[in-house]
């Protein structure tokens, strides 16, 4: 389960204060789907850093399964999304210096799985890249880069999947391709996925729709297709 | 510490090529450091190493008088009381004149004349030429065995007779190694001969000018021996030598020589480690979005620098090893280059402890300078994977940062205190190094900030390189600092020995004698004057001179048991030659106390002047009162004055100067000089009748002096540039490093370039320009620097005259210029060659 409570985001830009988030709150129980949209700064990648502890919230609480996110140290945070999250990004932020497997192989090792390899063999075939394994980062697609980075997020068994416009640098082909095998993960594995997006038609595929505006919650309802689907 | 393990193999495969810098960094370091140090004491235990066979005996009693019969006494009473002595032989040894007898030949030459008995040697090993033994025999009957090069000198071969003092020698043999080895500054060939041909060569009549010694062999430590020898003979001349505090000796001097060098060996080190902080610099920065990442997945800051530290550990440990293996290489290399000149014995090979200290130093550099740029990976937040806002903020005082620069300080202060082998010397190599870097530093940012003013003159090309020296991440002021350090020791040292050659060049000053005549006798002066005023038209300068010993200052006799004093034996225990005159010489000064009024009327009066360093090693002043040795006569003077010497200036130079009235009687010889520069030929005339009139005169060329003087700056330049251009190597690893580093930034911009139109010819250009211009500054800030030092060292440390060379400094700065332009040049060509499209795409 995740908990926002009253939280705002504020950054100082030049001289002048800017609010990212306004008094957000939100709950987001075990094994839902949620695409959260809105234009372009209204606050959805700041909201899905925040969820990560990638970042502080100004004022208010985040609590994950129950832990206060936004009193943990840098490295409680690190063990935290090591432990329960999984991070999809729009430009994949694969390590260059490693070849596709051993990307996916990192936060196993981190963690100190031991079935790490053979789990990276299974999510390579899980994301069809069996046979692209030893490639580097640049000598990949960018589609084929974001599988990679989407089996990467499902290494550690995460209990929250946050994707960041994950198809946004992508053609519609792939971009459907990654949103199929993401949903596909996320029912398999009974994750709650948080989706931030642009493409309305993704996020009518969510359970549920948060729609932010200046860093408000402009509305939150469910979602009658993505509840179907 | 799987993960840090795996990803650290991971990172070095990957990362290697950007690191390599580091690694020759570490290895040239490393290399100069084991090379130095292991060739001093490879030197050293060829040399030194076996005092006993340097002194040919276990101890040698020395004296320039005979032996009094009082003397040989006490010395056989002790002696006799012994019961491990196992043999003796007595040694006399001076310098001569020698010449062939056939008239024929008019060559002559300065020989070292050495009088041996039997048994001899009694320590080391006496090899002749064709690896024959020594036999006595040879020398019987006025035989002589002599140095090869003696026969090259005197155009002369084995049977020939040579000349020396009132006797004929026939040479029967060369050698090629003597007891006690041919180390040191010699002027002459050494010529061995009997000791009985040597007494009767008439050379040691009216004079003292020669050395006598016993060696004596042992069977035991002779320490308590020669304790009671020298309480035996406390208050004579005679002197106490043992070939154990020799080798202490000679050990402190090795070890002091060997930790200097390697000093020299950690500034290029040092440089080498502003190269590896360098590369983890912009390494770190190069990663951030790697260890953003690594962090977003779930790995704690301190996991990620310890990836980062165990990858530079790694690597700073095989560039160490690497080292080891260059400083084997220059070993081999100065084997092959100085084979000659360096001891025949002598080994070659990287000794074990110095390779592992080597090592440990090059790991521990490593570490020091890369601390602070990793800890930047603990600001590295992941949330920059979602805004990259470009940096990090930094709190304003970073604890840890400012708690790790301190240990990395102390941590180099430890580690120049420990190559040092002293605190002191240890920390003001560090400061001393600290303030060169901050004022080469500062005069970089003066320069670069006076380049960005004139940025919008010039052509495109020129505007376009002064840009690209700002450009974001740039390295220009590391470059000018590294290659700058490198052009100042180098140019440094160039100046300076144009400057110490000069200072030696006879030519240049007035008052330096050209010949100098020594042991003249009195009956012999007016004659001697004649020929050389005949050859010369110069009045001859005839000044007296008296060989005379310290005996008391104050009363109290040296205690050369005391290891303080033993040290100072060399400066305040040898000989002097003394002189009297009523006036000062032009080039004295007074520093206290009164010149004397007339001659001394009584004993009373007996007065001595006293040369400034001298006075500072006795301890003296003004009123003190000193005895003097002379010819075994005990003569008490009171010091009236300490004066000081302007040698730059100098017809004769004495330490000590007595006042008229108390030494005219004392046995004395002649010295005459000559200032009129003649040609060489007529040099070698004059020198060869003087020698055919008077066999038991002395002969200096000055020229011959100033060539060995020369030979020795040489060699002494030669050494240090070899050192320098060590730093300048390690100043173009780090210019090459820094243009890898930024190359990518370089690639793009000349994509863009060429895709607004520029054409390679332009970028090429462009790249000459911005590396011209580099080299220029660098060449300018390395001259500047290497102009003051060798003033300053001139002036203040040598004494001597200073001028500016104009050529040194247009080559040091051109040269300069065009080593970083063709580098810079070579490294960076292959961006002009790269196609715009996909470097565009990729960013």
């Amino acid at each position: 389960m995740i908990i926002l409570q009253n939280v705002t985001k504020i950054v100082r830009s030049g001289t002048e204060d800017l609010t990212i988030l306004d008094d957000v709150s939100l709950e987001i129980p075990d094994g839902e789907f949620v695409a959260v949209t809105g234009a372009s700064g209204s606050g959805k990648s700041t909201l899905l850093g925040l969820i990560a502890g990638l970042d502080a919230p100004s004022s208010g609480e985040i609590l994950i399964d129950g832990a206060n996110v936004t009193t943990m140290s840098e490295d409680e945070l690190a063990e935290l999304r090591s432990k329960k999250i999984g991070f999809i990004f729009q430009s994949f932020h694969l390590i260059p210096s490693l070849t596709a497997f051993e990307n996916i192989l990192i936060p196993m090792e981190i963690l100190g799985l031991k079935d790490a390899k053979s789990r990276a063999e299974q999510l390579l075939s899980d994301v069809d890249l069996k046979n692209r394994g030893h490639h580097y980062p640049t000598e990949l697609s960018g589609g084929e880069q974001q599988r990679i980075a989407i089996a990467r997020a499902f290494a550690n068994h995460p209990k929250i999947l946050l994707a960041d416009e994950p198809t946004g640098n992508l053609d519609s082909k792939n971009g459907n391709h990654i949103f199929d095998l993401m949903t596909e993960l996320h029912d398999q594995n009974n994750v709650s996925l948080v989706l931030v997006t642009h493409d309305q038609s993704l996020a009518n595929r969510a359970q549920r729709q948060v729609v932010l505006k200046d860093g408000r919650v402009l509305s939150d309802e469910n979602n009658l297709q993505g509840l179907q689907d | 510490m799987n993960f840090i393990f795996n990803l650290t193999w991971r990172e070095i495969r990957s990362s290697w090529r950007r690191l390599l810098f580091f690694f020759l960094c570490i290895a040239i370091g490393v290399g100069s450091i084991v090379a130095l140090r292991s060739l001093i004491q490879n030197f050293s235990r060829s040399v030194g190493g076996d005092a006993r066979a340097l002194l040919t005996a276990d101890f040698v009693i020395n004296s320039s008088n005979d032996f009094s019969p009082t003397d040989v006494s006490k010395i056989e009473e002790v002696i006799g009381s012994s019961t491990i002595v196992e043999a003796r032989n007595e040694v006399t040894e001076t310098s001569a004149m020698a010449r062939p007898v056939d008239k024929a030949n008019q060559n002559f030459s300065f020989v070292e004349l050495k009088g041996i008995e039997p048994p001899f040697p009694l320590v080391g090993n006496f090899t002749l030429s064709g690896e024959k033994p020594f036999d006595f025999k040879l020398l019987e009957n006025k035989g002589a065995i002599v140095a090869p090069i003696l026969l090259d000198d005197l155009n002369i071969k084995i049977g020939d007779k040579i000349r020396i003092g009132e006797s004929e020698f026939q040479i029967r043999a060369t050698f090629d190694e003597e007891p006690g080895g041919t180390g040191g500054f010699r002027l002459g060939a050494r010529v061995f001969v009997s000791k009985n041909a040597f007494e009767a060569a008439g050379i040691s009549q009216n004079r003292s000018r020669v050395r006598r010694r016993i060696l004596y062999r042992t069977s035991d430590n002779p320490t308590d021996l020669i304790t009671q020898l020298r309480e035996t003979l406390k208050g004579t001349t005679i002197t106490v030598q043992s070939y154990r505090e020799t080798q202490e000796r000679l050990g402190e001097q090795f070890e002091r020589t060997e930790n200097y060098l390697s000093l020299t060996g950690l500034l290029i080190l040092v440089l080498g480690g502003v190269g590896v902080w360098n590369v983890a610099r912009v390494f770190v920065e190069q990663k951030r979005k790697s260890v953003a990442v690594l962090k977003c997945l779930g790995a704690s800051g301190n996991r990620i620098i310890t990836v980062y530290l165990l990858q530079i550990l790694t690597l700073g440990f095989l560039g160490s090893l690497f080292g080891v293996l260059l400083a084997q290489l220059g070993l081999w290399l100065a084997e092959w280059r100085y084979y000659d000149v360096l001891p025949a014995k002598m080994s070659y090979a990287v000794h074990f402890p110095v390779a592992w200290q080597g090592i440990l130093l090059g790991v521990l550099i490593s570490l020091l300078f890369s601390a602070l740029p990793l800890l930047q990976v603990r600001n590295i937040k992941p949330r920059l994977l979602l805004h990259d806002a470009g940096g990090e903020k930094t709190r304003r005082l970073d604890w840890t940062k400012t708690i790790f620069g301190a240990i990395s300080l102390a941590g180099l202060l430890a580690l120049a205190v420990w190559q040092a082998g002293s605190v002191k010397v240890g920390a003001f190599f560090l400061v001393g190094l600290g303030f060169t870097s901050l004022f080469l530093y500062l005069a970089a940012v003066v320069l670069t900030i006076l380049l960005k003013k004139i940025k919008n003159f010039g052509s495109f090309s020129v505007r376009q390189a002064i840009n690209s020296l700002y450009r974001p991440g740039n390295q220009t002021r590391i470059i000018l600092l590294a290659v700058g350090l490198g052009a100042f020791v180098v140019l440094a040292v160039q100046s300076l020995q144009l400057n110490l050659v000069r200072e030696f060049d006879f030519t240049r000053n007035a008052k330096l004698p050209s010949l100098f005549f020594i042991d003249i006798q009195k009956s012999q002066i007016d004659e001697l004057k004649q020929i050389v005023q005949m050859a010369t038209s110069e009045n001859v300068q005839i000044v007296p001179t008296i060989r005379a010993r310290i005996a008391f200052v104050n009363g109290e006799p040296f205690d050369f048991e005391n290891r303080e004093t033993r040290q100072q034996q060399g400066i305040i225990g040898r000989e002097f030659a003394v002189t009297y005159r009523p006036e000062m010489d032009e080039n004295e000064t007074l520093l206290a106390g009164k010149w004397w009024n007339g001659a001394a009327n009584n004993i009373d009066d007996a007065q001595v002047s006293v040369e400034e360093e001298m006075s500072k090693s006795l301890g003296v002043n003004v009123g003190d009162w000193m005895t003097f040795d002379i010819s075994g006569r005990k003569i008490q003077v009171q010091i009236a004055n300490i004066r000081k010497l302007d040698l730059r200036n100098t017809r004769t130079a004495f330490v000590f100067v007595f006042r008229p009235g108390v030494l005219e009687a004392a046995p004395q010889t002649f010295v005459a000089t000559v200032l009129k520069k003649l040609p060489a030929t007529s040099r070698a005339k004059l020198q060869r009748e003087i020698i055919d009139k008077f066999p038991n005169v002395q002969i200096f060329d000055v020229a011959d002096i100033v060539a060995a003087v020369q030979k020795l700056v040489n060699n002494f330049v030669l050494a240090i540039s070899f050192v320098g251009s060590f730093v300048i190597l390690s100043g173009i690893l780090i210019l090459i490093g820094s243009i890898a580093l930024t190359k990518s930034q370089r690639i793009y911009e000349n994509a863009i370039l060429k895709t607004l139109g520029a054409k390679r010819p332009t970028l090429a250009a462009i790249l000459l320009a911005e590396y011209g211009l580099l080299g220029l500054l660098a060449g300018i800030i390395g001259t500047v620097f290497a102009t003051a030092l060798s003033f300053g060292v001139s002036r203040y440390l040598f004494d001597i005259d200073w001028e500016f060379d104009f050529t040194l400094t247009i080559l040091g700065v051109l040269i300069t210029t065009i080593l970083v332009m063709t580098v810079g040049a070579i490294a960076s060509f292959d961006v002009l060659f790269r196609k715009p499209l996909g470097i565009l795409r990729s960013q």
